[in-house]
Formats: C-alpha cells, sequence, structure tokens
C-alpha cells in the first residue's frame, strides 16, 4: 500500500489550499443533517458524519441538467456541457461503491458525455468508516466497507494523524507542494493496519445470508406475495429513490421559447415508484401496482444490476431506510424474502 | 414545425369564489414577463383594467363554484372560450371554499351572514370542472408565478401543458430539505402534486396539500401515517380538509360505497 501521513491539525490549511484550485464539495451540517455542498471556510467540514441526505452523485448526475439546445429547425444544435474541476472530499466507501457502478452504466453501449465529462473533472478524495454511520447502514452485508478502485485519494483516521492512499497520480497531484504530508514509516503502516482490522468487530452483518445469495434468491421469488404486501403500504412517495447512490433514471423535457424558434432539452432524476414511470405512448402503464414497482426497485437493487454490471445495486448506504415513512428498507425486504424462501424449502 | 403565433389570441380572466390571489400572481408574472403581452390580448381582466370584450379564445377561470348563479356564467364561458384554464386552488379543487361542505349548509350560513343568512343564495362549493370541461388546471394557492407563464407560452404554442404528476416528497427530497417528520409535524407531501419547489417544507412546515392530490395516491398509507405520527381522526380530517375536501370527501365516499382500494 501506497500510503503518506498528515497531522490532522493540518488538514484545514491543505482543504484551503484545494478551494484556491478547485470547486471543494464536502459534507457540512445543514439544519441538523448532513448535505454535500460547497465549501470555501474549512471550518465548516465534517469528516465525521452520519449519512448525507443526498449523496454525492449529485455531482456526477445533478437533479437536473441542461443537455442540449437546438433551433427547432434543426439547423442548429449543440451539447451543453457542464463541468468544473471538483474535489469530492470525504466521500464514504459505500457511496465510492456507488460510484463505481455508475462508471460501468455510464460508459456501458451508449457513453453519456455529460457524465464522462464531470467524471473526468472529479477528484474522489475518500475517507474510511470506523463506525457505522446510521442505524440502518449495512455496508459490512453488502461487501461496501472498504474502499475500492475509483478513489484518487483515501483517508483513514489514525487518531492525530490521517494516513492517506494514493489511488492515482491526480490524487497525488492534489498533496504536491503540501508541506505538512510525510512518507509513512513502518510504524504508520502497523498503526493503518491496526485500524482497519479493528473496525471491523464494530460493523454487525445485519442481512441473515451472504449478499452472494442474493441475485438467485429474488430470481425465485419473483411471484412472492411479498411484493404485493409492500405494495398495501408503500406511499409511492418515491423518496427512497431520490436519495439512492445507485439510482439513476431520469425524465427528459423539452421547452420551447416563447415564439417556438429555441428549444432547449433537459433531464431531471426520476423515480420507478411513481405512478407515471412505466407509462408509454398511447396510455398504457406497464407497472401500474405499487407492487410492481416495489419488486422492480429491490429486483434492480438485488439482481438486475449484477446481471448487467457484475456489481451489486445496493450499497447498503442506509439512506432509503432513514427517508421512508413506511418503514420499508432492504434489510427487511431481504431478509424476510429470505424467510419465506426457507419456510418454502422446509415444507 | 408550427408556425409561430400570428393573430394574437384574445385572453380573458373572471373570478368566482376566490381572494384574487391568482389573479395578482398574474399581475404580478405578466409585469415580469412583458414579452407575453406583446403575443397575446387581453380583453378582460377586472382585477387589472376597466374596458370587457366577450370575444375570448383562452379563459382563465379563478374561484369555486359555490351557488347555483355561478353555473350559467360558467356555461357561457365554456361556450364563448376555445381553452378554459382553471387558475388556483379554488378552481381547480373547490379549494379553502370546500372546508365547509363538511358541515351542515344552514349553521354555515347563519355563521358567516348571521340573521339575513336566508337572503343568501349558496351551496357546497365545488371545483369548476364539475360544473364545465377543463381543459387545463394550474394549481396552487396561490398560483407559482412560473407555472403560469409556462402554461400561457404552452397554450400559444399549441401544446398541452402538464402539471407535474407525481408526489412533493421528490422535488422535497431532490432539494435536501429536512423531512418535517423528523421535525414532529405532518406532511401530506406523499400524495400531492409537486411543483411548487416544495416551499412549506423548505420553511419548516407540513404540506397542506393546496396543488391537489396526484391521480394514484395512496390515501389509507398516507392516512396511517398520518396516525402514527399521533393525529387522531379528527385532525386527520383537518389536515385532510384546508384544501382537499371536495376530493377527500369523494375518496371516502367511493370507499363506503365498496369502490375504492
Ligand atoms: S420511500 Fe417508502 S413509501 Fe416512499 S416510495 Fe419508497 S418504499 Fe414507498
Ligand atoms: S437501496 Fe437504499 S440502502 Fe441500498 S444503496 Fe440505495 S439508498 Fe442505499
Ligand atoms: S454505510 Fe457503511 S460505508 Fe457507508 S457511510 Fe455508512 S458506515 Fe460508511
Ligand atoms: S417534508 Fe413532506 S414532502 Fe418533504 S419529504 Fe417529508 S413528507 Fe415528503
Ligand atoms: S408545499 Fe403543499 S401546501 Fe405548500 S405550496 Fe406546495 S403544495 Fe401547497
Amino acid at each position: 500500500m501506497d500510503f503518506k501521513i498528515m497531522p490532522k491539525s493540518a488538514l484545514p490549511d491543505w482543504v484551503k489550499k484545494l478551494t484556491i484550485l478547485y470547486r471543494v464539495v464536502a459534507p457540512v451540517p445543514k439544519h441538523g443533517q448532513i448535505v454535500f455542498d460547497e465549501i470555501t471556510d474549512p471550518s465548516t467540514l465534517t469528516m465525521l458524519y452520519p449519512q448525507s441526505v443526498l449523496p454525492p452523485k449529485k455531482y456526477l448526475f445533478p437533479q437536473h441538467e441542461v443537455m442540449l439546445n437546438y433551433k427547432l429547425d434543426g439547423s442548429w444544435f449543440e451539447a451543453n456541457i457542464e463541468s468544473e474541476p471538483t474535489v469530492v472530499l470525504g466521500i464514504h466507501t459505500c457511496d465510492l461503491h456507488a460510484v463505481k457502478l455508475f462508471d460501468r452504466i455510464f460508459s456501458q453501449g451508449y457513453a453519456d458525455q455529460h457524465y464522462q465529462a464531470r467524471r473526468d473533472d472529479i477528484f474522489l478524495v475518500s475517507i474510511e468508516c470506523l463506525t457505522p454511520c446510521t442505524d440502518e447502514s449495512f455496508c459490512r452485508s453488502m461487501g461496501t466497507l472498504s474502499a475500492t478502485s475509483v478513489f484518487d485519494l483515501h483517508l483513514i483516521d489514525l487518531g492525530e494523524d490521517y494516513a492517506i492512499e494514493i489511488g492515482s497520480d491526480r490524487g497525488e497531484s492534489l498533496l504536491n507542494g503540501f508541506k505538512n504530508v510525510f512518507n509513512a514509516t513502518s510504524t504508520d503502516e502497523e498503526r493503518v493496519n491496526d485500524r482497519l482490522k479493528d473496525k471491523w468487530a464494530e460493523f454487525p452483518y445485519r442481512l441473515d445470508f451472504d449478499v452472494t445469495e442474493l441475485s438467485g434468491l429474488l430470481a425465485e421469488n419473483f411471484s412472492s406475495e411479498y411484493w404485493d404486501e409492500l405494495g398495501e403500504i408503500c406511499l409511492a412517495c418515491g423518496q427512497c429513490t431520490q436519495v439512492c447512490p445507485t439510482c439513476y433514471c431520469f425524465d427528459i423535457t423539452d421547452e420551447r421559447s416563447l415564439t417556438g424558434e429555441i428549444g432547449q432539452r433537459t433531464r431531471t432524476w426520476d423515480s420507478c415508484q411513481i405512478d407515471m414511470f412505466a407509462e408509454v405512448a398511447g396510455g398504457h402503464n406497464f407497472r401500474k401496482s405499487r407492487a410492481a414497482r416495489q419488486r422492480h426497485r429491490f429486483m434492480r437493487k438485488g439482481k438486475y444490476q449484477m446481471d448487467a454490471y457484475g456489481l451489486v445495486g445496493c450499497v447498503g448506504c442506509g439512506r432509503c431506510a432513514e427517508a421512508c415513512l413506511v418503514g420499508i428498507t432492504p434489510v427487511k425486504t431481504f431478509n424476510a424474502i429470505h424467510k419465506r424462501q426457507l419456510e418454502k424449502e422446509e415444507a | 414545425m408550427e408556425t409561430p403565433v400570428a393573430v394574437k389570441p384574445k385572453i380573458a380572466f373572471f373570478d368566482f369564489t376566490s381572494c384574487e390571489g391568482c389573479q395578482l400572481t398574474v399581475v404580478d408574472s405578466l409585469a415580469d414577463h412583458i414579452e407575453l403581452l406583446s403575443v397575446v390580448e387581453i380583453v378582460q381582466f377586472r382585477e387589472a383594467m376597466s374596458e370587457r370584450g366577450e370575444d375570448y379564445q383562452i379563459a382563465f377561470i379563478e374561484g369555486s363554484c359555490t351557488r347555483p348563479s355561478d353555473e350559467p356564467r360558467l356555461k357561457a364561458i365554456r361556450e364563448q372560450a376555445d381553452i378554459v384554464v382553471a387558475l388556483g386552488a379554488c378552481a381547480h379543487l373547490g379549494g379553502i371554499n370546500s372546508i365547509r361542505n363538511r358541515q351542515p349548509l344552514q349553521d354555515v350560513r347563519a355563521y358567516v351572514y348571521g340573521e339575513e343568512a336566508e337572503l343568501f343564495e349558496t351551496y357546497p362549493a365545488r371545483p369548476i370542472s364539475a360544473v364545465i370541461d377543463v381543459d387545463v388546471s394550474i394549481p396552487g394557492c396561490p398560483i407559482n408565478p412560473r407555472e403560469f407563464v409556462q402554461t400561457v407560452k404552452m397554450l400559444l404554442q399549441g401544446r398541452q401543458p402538464e402539471p407535474p404528476d407525481y408526489p412533493l416528497c421528490i422535488e422535497c427530497k431532490s432539494l435536501e430539505n429536512v423531512c418535517v417528520y423528523l421535525r414532529g409535524k405532518t406532511c401530506l407531501g406523499p400524495i400531492t402534486r409537486a411543483g411548487c419547489d416544495a416551499i412549506c417544507p423548505a420553511y419548516g412546515d407540513g404540506c397542506e396539500g393546496c396543488r391537489g392530490i396526484i391521480s394514484n395516491p395512496n390515501y389509507e398509507a398516507m392516512k396511517a401515517v398520518l396516525d402514527w405520527h399521533g393525529l387522531d381522526m379528527a385532525e386527520v380530517e383537518a389536515k385532510t380538509t384546508m384544501f382537499l375536501t371536495y376530493q377527500t370527501m369523494n375518496m371516502d365516499e367511493k370507499k363506503e360505497n365498496g369502490h375504492g382500494h
């Protein structure tokens, strides 16, 4: 492992320096919650935080985005690509795994140039979680509790210092010229290893089975009555998908200027939980029932993404569980399906 | 491609039972978007001018239908206009005026007009769509200026404006507001039509549903959530009565008749 040591007391200076060169976004408290926001003053930043309301994916795939400007007669059109060099500071490892999934989704087949431009401009500076961020998180069960290759720098809290693992040359360049970073000694390596070893006991497994069984389990339970039970209580409010770091559905709308010559195309986050989502031309809705929509959501998280991209579609961040007003959560759902499967097998 | 509007369409504004707040928002919106005034001709607008023309193509109607004499007036407007737009919660939903629908009418009249109650004709308040066909609704109490301008633009371009038909929570979460349920309050966001930028939750208050209910709400689950958050039956009724009496009374009735789900 290639890493450096930075005294914690030097962090504000380093961040201050980064803000001169880049837009720096980081977790900051807002009305008693944590949100990712641009920081100019390092004192507002907090590196030990419960889950942010929205994941930092909003910097890769924003809530609203103008994609295209054009003339309606077809004589002119131009893609609108908005991006600026941005350091995402303090991203949790679960959210890193979600970025890894996004990298595959947005590059396979049709490569999304809006995503790519932002992705190329982003530096991911992640932080190792040493205790569960909330009661609802279940990263350990989903295999997302340690960093995955996509980070540029990865911070590990050693008490007085941060160990900084270098993930890329771009990441290393963020430390260039900063005098308060040191090469790690063999004692530092031991401290890091101890930290990483000791933390696992803090994180309970919350799934009753191994995540590798999830895809098969869901496949076998496509027709489970459990989905109808979820459909009864689900409000179809869409909060769960809005907050999810691995949701990427969007809707496209076109606006025209008053006299109709100029058009603008915008994409906005969409949700498979809302009634209109699966309505197609002619008014047919192929996922009219809430039960079918809940099933679709959990199939995507536990099976479809795995089939298509080789990565599990839920990173265990627990945001949807925190948001849901009727207590529908991935842990409860997956465990309930598992329990019924066992009962079926026994019968 | 459609050609830009050649002849200026004539538009007219009408008010029924309402506070005129939506018309004031119209005045403000037009002041901020004077380009609209160069492509339409306003022939009636009591709130802003004294002339009256009867040859309008687009009618904007503010206010709910609250008495028998409203009906012929509404029908006459429908007869003349090619496009009828319900402007704001009163016209769109019945709105605040329909709170009284839950009480006996004599009591309401006596309360408002005292001894002269019998002189005033009135009946349960309804959205104008209960009396005439409505082509477009601009929801809200008051309407959202951006949505008004957008609607006018689309009508002039010959497109059908469609207010969002998804719940407010979508908008609220994308703005990272604190869910008011976490503040110990309650909110109708999960069943209310988005489009107001979740303005009430953004300021820490629960949504009262002024933009109306989405097409396919889980109303029973919504009531259950209100119940879990400590609202008794009367309070749940009060919560869904501010703007939504006409809709929720219909939903409750349907359920009693065994149609609802
Ligand atoms: S947050 Fe809960 S109630 Fe809302 S759509 Fe998701 S599962 Fe349904
Ligand atoms: S499904 Fe829920 S727990 Fe899983 S990644 Fe999405 S928000 Fe997080
Ligand atoms: S879910 Fe796990 S990995 Fe993600 S922030 Fe919470 S503790 Fe960290
Ligand atoms: S405050 Fe209301 S609209 Fe916002 S998320 Fe909560 S329930 Fe939904
Ligand atoms: S939050 Fe609800 S009550 Fe407030 S303006 Fe929006 S729809 Fe109306």
